[in-house]
């Protein structure tokens, strides 16, 4: 197991029922799970819970055999080794392209850095856009830089939150292709949160449905959006 | 248990300093809060039965017509500008903002000294004329000139909020308006003063705390009220106790003036909507109309603005040469450093505070975030008592210290620039806090989160992603707090070193020893730097609206 969750429970602040209630589920490595569920069903909330950018009430979080939350633990965000695409992206407009997918690089030489940039940024398929700053991009090559940037420190899960949101129809089916045949290339364990059965099917090994802080439903695309 | 977990969690180098910086803001008030109740001695009560009836009243007679005077001018500029079109709109639109640029004690002792017997008014009415007018219709001295002194170089608070926000009505509703029958007047009353309620009082509100602050036009007019009685108190019988007394009771009027204030404004906030509507076109009245609105506009931009600053030039060109002195460039030189220095403190707690409320949502936070930006509505006077007693109670407490290091004497802290400094920070952390809380606010939790899940902690984030994000809003509150402390003049009074003046205080200090002329060359300077500051608060405004 790559990561677990057991029993975790949320509440947001002056919200009067639990946010997740609950929640307890288990990954394999190199598996791409996806969270499906309508707006304010919790499922972002859970990728917060695992980057440890809100805490939980109660519960137990392990990833990689280290336990990253219980009773006496709380290990902060920067040190789970987690990254998150977020919906918006947020890249740091201060900061080219290569600036961004380095910034997480910490603790290498030099040259270590620059290859693994060149790597993430050709598995990306934006060689050449290096010196560029994200307002230069478009839509779609911001969101291959949040890929490449999230990718680059070899996290032990990728979390995305909703990250073909802001994409055209068009571009969103082509991406998420894409998406896929580069996540099963590196094997790295992922989690999605989409609202869009098509992006479940398209894109998981297993679906996960969520309603009002609950999973309700878990099993294969096939069986579960039949 | 969870609940001294959850402490344990939220607890960082952020949340500590935080909670530190706004304990040493809050303590001048608390230090007043504290000893307002200890035992009264003689001086209170005399002041008690003999004058404290005086200062209140005059007080309220100040703030209370000051009040009106300024709502109606405010207003009626603020409309008559929005929806009308006549000569010099363009420049009358943002001229009418200038009389802000002149601090009221510097327009005070202008106008006085433009309308006393050796004034420019009575010179010219004698000379040219012959005229030996009485000179009690020439005296300003008295409650009904501070009153216009105060209205009109502090109107236009009333006129920019009510402006912007009329501006950014829809058209339609006052064209409704006007097709459903009304005219000019009942439109101006019945709905533009109604709709614009919560940006007149705000405005207003604005200008009753400029009122509270002020010691300058009061001490240059004679007039007893609560600053005056608080100087009185403290430098004429050395009085601390009675002057905290009277502090207390400032800073409950001025709480009582906020309650009120968002009592009057119910639940509406200022309603700045994003949703495009098609502005108010101005429109042209006939010709007749035309020259009574701009002969308006124009008297009250010459009595606000180019009036006393045409007469302060004409002084400073009279004095300049005796006045400009090795000392007086040290008087520039200490304006700038203390400035800076503040400056720069209050934007490193504004930054600390900002990120730290923004980062966390508790009650803590938002409280800490509210208390941060109510120093600017204490008047100096106040927080100078409040700041000075922490002081020499801190001074007391490092006794021993001082002793061990062999310093011979017992008070340090509470007569060094420290004390300034720290009143300034505790009085202005609002105008470098209100722009830093804006700028985190445009930017987001986001970048932040993201950096820190590419395993950057708080500080490395905050120094490679937030910073580079709102240095633009770091630099301008910077530039706004530097002009703030730059122009103030009764903490700066109370609390300066001994001789260590700034270009205020100077400028002050030759005006009431009867130099009005020789206080022209800082008082330039001084409208210079306003006039720059309210250029940049709405250059910094315009940017944002885009």
């Amino acid at each position: 197991m790559v990561m677990q969750l057991h029993d975790v429970t949320f509440t947001y602040r002056n919200a009067k029922e639990q946010t997740i209630r609950r929640v307890s589920m288990a990954l394999e490595k190199g598996e791409i799970v996806t969270i499906l569920g309508q707006s304010g069903s919790g499922k972002s909330t859970v990728l917060r819970l695992i980057a440890g950018l809100e805490v939980p009430e109660q519960g137990e979080m392990v990833i990689e055999e280290r336990t990253i939350f219980d009773a006496k633990t709380f290990i902060q965000p920067e040190k789970r080794g987690v990254g998150m695409v977020f919906q918006d992206y947020a890249l740091f407009p201060h900061m080219t392209v290569a600036g961004n997918i380095k910034f997480g690089l910490k603790k290498m030489k030099r040259t270590e850095r620059d290859e693994r940039l060149a790597s993430v940024i050709e598995l990306v398929g934006l060689t050449g856009f290096e010196k560029r700053y994200p307002h230069e991009l478009s839509g779609g090559q911001q969101q291959r830089v949040a890929l490449a940037r999230a990718m680059a420190p070899n996290p032990s899960i990728l979390l995305f939150d909703e990250p073909f949101s802001n994409l055209d129809a068009d571009l969103q089916v082509k991406i998420r292709d894409e998406l896929r045949t580069i996540l099963k290339k590196t094997g790295i364990t992922s989690i999605f949160v989409t609202h869009d059965q098509a992006d479940a099917r398209a894109i998981a090994d297993r679906v996960i449905v969520m309603e009002k802080g609950s999973i309700i439903k878990t099993g294969t695309p096939a069986l579960i959006l039949s | 248990m969870t609940v001294f977990r959850s402490i344990r969690r939220r607890t960082n180098s952020w949340s500590i300093l935080s909670i530190l910086f706004t304990l040493l803001i809050l303590s001048p008030a608390l230090s007043i809060f504290v000893q307002i109740f200890e035992k009264p001695n003689e001086n209170w009560a005399h002041i008690q039965e003999f004058l404290l009836k005086n200062y209140i009243q005059n007080t309220l007679t100040i703030v209370l017509f000051t009040g009106i005077f300024s709502i109606l001018i405010g207003v009626s500029l603020a409309w008559l500008v929005t929806a009308y079109t006549f000569p010099l709109r363009r420049f009358f639109k943002w001229g009418l903002i200038l009389p802000l640029a002149i601090p009221p004690y510097i327009g005070g002792y202008t106008y006085h000294g433009i309308v006393n017997y050796t004034g420019i008014v009575q010179s010219t009415l004698r000379n040219e004329f012959g005229i030996h007018a009485n000179p009690v219709f020439f005296d300003i001295l008295n409650i009904p000139g501070a009153i216009f002194v105060f209205t009109i170089f502090l109107y236009p608070y009333v006129y920019i909020i009510t402006r912007a926000y009329l501006e950014q009505q829809s058209a339609s509703l006052i064209e409704n308006a006007r097709l459903l029958g009304s005219g000019p007047l009942e439109l101006f009353f019945r709905v533009i003063i109604p709709i614009s309620r919560t940006a007149i009082i705000g405005g207003a509100s604005l200008v009753i705390l400029e009122v509270l602050n002020d010691y300058g036009v009061v001490s240059y007019f004679g007039i007893q009220v609560f600053t005056t009685a608080i100087f009185q108190a403290w430098f004429g019988m050395g009085d601390v106790g009675t002057a905290i007394k009277l502090a207390g009771i400032l800073m409950s009027l001025v709480f009582l003036i906020l309650f009120f204030e968002k009592a009057l404004r119910g639940r509406k906030q200022y309603s700045y909507s994003n949703a495009k509507v098609r502005p108010l076109e101005p429109v042209s009245l006939s010709r007749k109309k035309t020259t009574v609105l701009f002969a308006y506009v124009t008297v009250i931009f010459m009595l606000g603005f180019a009036i006393p600053f045409v007469q302060l030039f004409q002084w400073m060109l009279l004095t300049y040469e005796k006045v400009m002195s090795p000392e007086f460039t040290q008087l520039i030189a200490n304006s700038v450093y203390v400035s800076m220095v503040s400056a720069f403190i209050i934007m490193a707690v504004a930054l600390v505070i900002g990120n730290f409320t923004r980062l966390s949502d508790g009650i803590l936070s938002k409280a800490i975030s509210r208390v941060t930006v109510l120093g600017y509505s204490i008047p100096g006077a106040v927080i100078a008592i409040g700041v000075l007693t922490f002081f020499l109670w801190l001074d007391r407490r490092l006794n021993v210290l001082y002793e061990w290091l062999n310093i011979d004497a017992p008070i340090i802290l509470s007569l060094s620039l420290i004390m300034l400094i720290f009143a300034y920070v505790s009085r202005f952390l609002a105008i470098g806090f209100n722009p830093v809380d804006a700028g985190f606010d445009k930017i987001g939790r986001s970048f932040t989160e993201a950096s820190r899940l590419l395993g950057k902690p708080l500080w490395r984030t905050f120094i490679q992603v937030d910073l580079p994000m709102i240095r633009s809003a770091v630099l301008g509150g910077y530039t706004l707090v530097f002009i703030e402390v730059m122009k103030e003049l009764p903490l700066t009074l109370l609390l300066q070193p001994f001789n260590f003046y700034t270009l205020s205080t100077k400028a002050f200090q030759y005006a009431n020893d009867e130099a009005v002329h020789e206080a022209a060359l800082a008082s330039i300077l001084i409208i210079f730097i306003s006039g720059l500051s309210i250029f940049m608060f709405h250059a910094v405004l315009e940017k944002e609206k885009r």
